[in-house]
């Protein structure tokens, strides 16, 4: 008897890990998919245009290309860097800061027509965006916003709004009541239950809505192509297009300034990644 | 330290469909300077919302709340100097326990040295050491989170404090323990406190005054063994004490000149004679539905009571013996109706046998029965918490 019952175990942890390896194979072939863009973007950014017509799809050595690559990716991109930290940082903290008084005040008060109000304000989230290009334009024109940081920071506060006060909405209701009624009773108003409460308890979920606004717009393609004109204003969406030569196109500068264009990206992913899933899956379970 | 004055207070909520729910209903209650009064009733009597309206957390629709004799119906909670400790203890799970209790202080401003002085002064009162002052609430347990959410209130020094159910959430050892810790609280800070709960043993052993209330409406308000032993009504008589009094429903009958209660019954009911002055009060309702009230103590086996009168025996059958240990529980009944006795004996009595059972009569109540039909239920069952509370206490 002794014998035998380890055996029974050994033989259906055999048959489990056979059922593994289809499944494992399975991810990897999903994340290889993922990961190929990336892998050629990093392989190309070695090489020049020789190298890389003799040879596209494997990897070379880093050599001189590769510093030549990426100082010129480097310069290129320094300033239009600058610019989408600049839209990214102020519209993203700017949409968070609105957002969630907007929010605060859905989930907290309830006055006549209040879900009337909420459900039309909704209602602009089944609008796709491009709709509105051409009254969104005009208005910019109107207010002198055309080809200028401060416009795009304007569209990307407003066009964030929906989303990030849906998702707040939820979460704030979510809060114990009793936290709000003991801060009013502790002497706390609205902003100071905004600062000493909200903020603090809806930490994950504000990192994470601060993360997909800063990507919404540092990933931005559109709206900086239509609103800026001078070179020097130009983020990095619209910035790298011009890389796109008429003629001939230089890979290994192109793939080294794109490389270089979503460093920063990748970096602060890396860092944020905990707080990121913490958000996404806030409310998911009580307690 | 304060008097709270309630006047004609209306708690009003505009329910489904346009339907007005009424919580609180024309309430009027005047709580003295230092005095612990607490409103007792079942879930829903708005006993809660009283407290909130008073705390300022809940409109008032209609009615005026004085705190000090200055109208607070428009001010808002932070300004009307009281603290209030929640169901749910409520505090910043952000904070530790030290940033818990300073927090209101900070708010309004006060001098570091006076916050850090007054955290450590209630620390010490309950209970909590330095240690816990730097933890965060999660690791602590249900009754020092309940500490801590008394230690946020007193650090203010409030006029009057308000507790909603504070001992709800805790295990039934802490409970008594915090129990009596709130009341030396009250003893040491000699401040106004309005205590809400839903548990009549919580009533009974804090409160100066219990406010007893069903489905918005004060049904009583008086000493606890003044209510103990004049509920107003057979509301309040079964919700008070525990176990809950017995009634009996029959009605008064007159035999050889004397009055006797006779419970409704398909054969062999209880027939109990009044005493005297019972007898007087009874006159105006001979042959009118009633209910007979007696508390499970002053039933006793007829075996264990010495010169029993007759008159005051009736028949039943046990159902269930419940021995405590100090007392002994009996769950008895005449057919008709199910009762309890507490007795201090350990009786040795056996299930489904037939005892004699013994009414201290003159501990009796008799309660005017209301007509059971204007309280149905829209299911057709009676509401009989409803239907009790409609009938007033005779004697």
């Amino acid at each position: 008897m002794r014998l035998t019952t380890p055996t029974t175990v050994t033989v259906k942890a055999v048959g489990r890990e056979k059922l593994e390896l289809p499944k494992h194979l399975f991810v990897l072939a999903v994340l290889a998919i993922e990961l190929l863009p990336f892998y050629m973007m990093l392989q190309i950014s070695f090489k020049n245009n020789v190298m890389f017509n003799a040879n596209p799809w494997l990897p070379i050595l880093p050599g001189a290309t590769l510093v030549e690559n990426f100082r010129f990716a480097y310069h290129l991109i320094l300033p239009y860097a600058a610019n989408t930290i600049f839209v990214s940082v102020t519209a993203a903290t700017a949409n968070l800061f609105f957002a969630i008084l907007a929010a605060y005040f859905f989930a907290r008060y309830k006055m006549p027509f209040s879900n009337v109000l909420w459900s039309a304000f909704l209602t602009l989230m089944l609008i796709p965006s491009v709709t509105n290009i051409v009254p969104l334009f005009t208005l910019l024109k109107k207010l002198n916003l055309l080809n200028s940081l401060w416009g795009l920071i304007a569209v990307a506060v407003a066009s964030g709004q929906v989303f990030n006060i849906f998702v707040l909405r939820n979460f704030i209701e979510d809060l114990p009541r009793d936290l709000f009624e003991a801060a009013e009773m502790d002497g706390a108003g609205h902003w100071k239950q905004i600062i000493h409460i909200v903020i603090p308890l809806s930490g994950p979920i504000i990192g994470t809505l601060f993360i997909l606004s800063f990507l919404g717009c540092w990933n931005d393609f559109l709206m900086p192509l239509i609103i800026l004109r001078d070179p020097q204003l130009f983020t990095l969406g619209v910035g790298l297009i011009y890389l796109d030569g008429d003629y001939a196109k230089d890979w290994g500068h192109i793939m080294a300034a794109f490389f270089m264009a979503s460093l920063p990206l990748l970096i602060m992913f890396l860092f944020t990644m905990k707080l990121f899933i913490r958000g996404l899956s806030a409310g998911a379970l009580k307690g | 330290m304060a008097k709270v004055v309630i006047e004609n207070l209306y708690k009003i909520y505009s329910g489904e469909k346009g339907r007005e729910v009424t919580a609180v209903d024309n309430a009027n209650l005047v709580i003295q300077d230092r005095e612990f009064v607490v409103l007792v009733g079942p879930s829903g009597c708005g006993k809660s919302t009283t407290l909130r309206m008073i705390a300022g957390l809940e409109d008032i629709t209609k009615g005026d709340i004085f705190i000090d004799d200055v109208r607070v119906n428009d001010v808002p909670p932070k300004d009307r100097d009281i603290a209030m400790v929640f169901q749910n203890y409520a505090l910043y799970p952000h904070m530790t326990v030290y940033k818990n209790m300073a927090f209101g202080l900070e708010l309004r401003k006060f001098p570091k040295a006076e916050i850090d002085k007054r955290v450590r002064d209630a620390a010490a009162i309950l209970g909590l050491t330095d240690d816990m002052l730097e933890r965060k609430p999660k690791a602590l347990s249900g009754g020092q989170r309940q500490r801590v959410a008394v230690g946020r209130a007193i650090v203010r020094k409030p006029k009057v404090f308000l507790f909603d159910e504070p001992l709800s959430n805790l295990d039934a050892k802490m409970r008594v323990q915090m129990r009596t810790e709130i009341s030396k609280l009250h003893t040491r800070l000699a401040t106004t406190m309005i205590y809400v709960t839903h548990d009549q043993v919580e009533a009974m052993t804090m409160g100066d005054r219990i406010v007893v209330m069903k489905d918005g409406v004060i049904q009583q308000q008086a000493a606890p063994l003044e209510i103990y032993n004049n509920p107003a009504n057979a509301f309040v008589a079964g919700f008070i004490g525990s176990p809950a009094m017995n009634f009996l429903n029959g009605t008064i009958v007159e035999k050889s000149g004397d009055l006797y209660f006779a419970e409704d019954s398909a054969a062999n009911g209880a027939l109990l004679k009044l005493e005297p002055e019972q007898a007087r009060k009874a006159d105006a309702y001979l042959g009118r539905s009633v209910i007979f009230g007696i508390r499970p103590e002053d039933l006793q086996d007829r075996l264990y009571v010495a010169n029993s009168d007759p008159g005051h025996t009736f028949s039943v059958t046990v159902e269930v013996i419940e021995p405590m240990g100090a007392e002994t529980y009996l769950y008895l009944t005449t057919g008709a109706h199910s009762l309890i006795s507490r007795s201090q004996v350990q009786l040795k009595v056996e299930v489904n046998s037939t005892i004699e059972l013994v009414a201290n009569i003159k501990r009796a109540h008799l309660f005017d029965a209301a007509r059971k039909s204007d309280f149905a239920k829209p299911n057709g069952e009676l509401d009989t918490d409803k239907w009790h509370a409609a009938c007033p206490l005779i004697f």
